[in-house]
């Protein structure tokens, strides 16, 4: 057994430098060499850990962000579609799914993220038909794309 | 309950596929690209860059790949022996005369992440220099893919029917001295 609050029952308890390096070096405890006891060293190591930390919690939703984007890539090539064509056309659909959810369904929802995808797919062909106009070149202008359809 | 149960069920979603590609007459960077995301697992909706959860590839025909423009004989691989004066170059066809896989295996690892887990990637890489693949190997096989380049046909492979069906631009004169 382990009693954390014994230590702060104790009516004199020990010099406050004590306490002051005991509550640093609590932070080190898990680092590599001698930064874990000794006071000098271990300051600047929690300092930079610290700082490290904090800069990491901005990293992290950059770095989740890029996972999402690389295993939606991936389920979308699954059904014939790059993402950047998934993503625009879910946007001009007006499917307000954010790219953490539709990662999600990926994996565990396939058949959602199919049916999104064929949604998508859906609404690139009608703006495919669009572009083409009624398969009419205009005026003037002789275009291989219209004469190849 | 039957979500909670299906929830669970994650049949062979770990499982190691073994994808074969023909190199014949194939870019190489292509082939390489095709490979690298496989070997990576990228193309799985699980991925994660820890989680190992990339495929096997199987190349067969290294021998025969082909490069376009003047590849063969421009393109050079340079290496160093760490010995002074140990300054390497060979171009493409004399590393290719030498080993007929290392185009490929090259290209794949230059296209693989740099990281600790690369040597591990390159391992699930498996190249035959020509058709003849190992029976134990062959046992593992799921999936061919698809070339990424159609090999063009031979003008000695179109039959005589074809070659007279096909669309004649212009009809030469009688005196036209062919070159």
């Amino acid at each position: 057994m382990v009693f954390l609050t014994l230590s702060c029952w104790i009516r004199n308890r020990g010099p406050d430098r004590y306490w002051k390096v005991q509550e640093l070096l609590k932070n080190a405890r898990h680092f590599r060499g001698r930064k874990n006891r000794c006071y000098s060293l271990a300051v600047r190591a929690v300092r930079r850990a610290f700082v490290y930390s904090t800069k990491a919690r901005k990293a992290k939703r950059h770095c989740m962000r890029q996972l999402w984007i690389s295993r939606i890539a991936a389920a979308s090539r699954e059904h014939g579609m790059k993402y950047p064509a998934l993503i625009l056309n879910l946007v001009k659909t007006n499917v307000q799914v954010n790219r953490r959810i539709l990662s999600e369904l990926a994996i565990t929802e396939p058949r959602t993220f199919l049916s999104l995808a064929a949604l998508a797919k859906a609404r690139r062909e009608e703006g495919f038909r669009a572009a083409l106009g009624d398969g009419k070149e205009p005026p003037g202008v002789y275009s291989r794309i219209v004469q190849s359809h | 309950m039957s979500s909670f149960t299906k929830s669970a069920q994650q049949w062979a979603s770990f499982a190691r596929s073994w994808f074969l590609i023909d190199a014949r007459l194939q870019p190489p960077g292509k082939i390489a690209s095709m490979c690298s995301v496989r070997l990576q697992g990228k193309h799985k909706p699980i991925y994660h860059a820890l989680s190992d959860c990339g495929d096997h590839v199987v190349i067969f025909n290294t021998r025969h790949i082909a490069f376009s423009g003047n590849k063969w004989e421009q393109k050079v691989y340079s290496s160093h022996t760490g010995y002074p004066g140990g300054f390497k170059q060979v171009t493409a066809a004399q590393l290719h005369h030498k080993d007929p896989i290392a185009i490929i295996k090259l290209a794949v690892y230059g296209m693989l992440p740099k990281n600790l887990h690369r040597r591990t990637m390159m391992q699930r890489l498996h190249l035959f220099p020509d058709d003849v693949i190992p029976e134990d190997i062959l046992h593992n096989l799921t999936e061919e893919l698809p070339q990424p380049r159609v090999i063009p046909k031979k003008l000695n492979e179109y039959s005589q029917e074809e070659i007279d069906a096909f669309p004649v631009l212009w009809t030469p004169p009688k005196d036209y001295r062919m070159k």
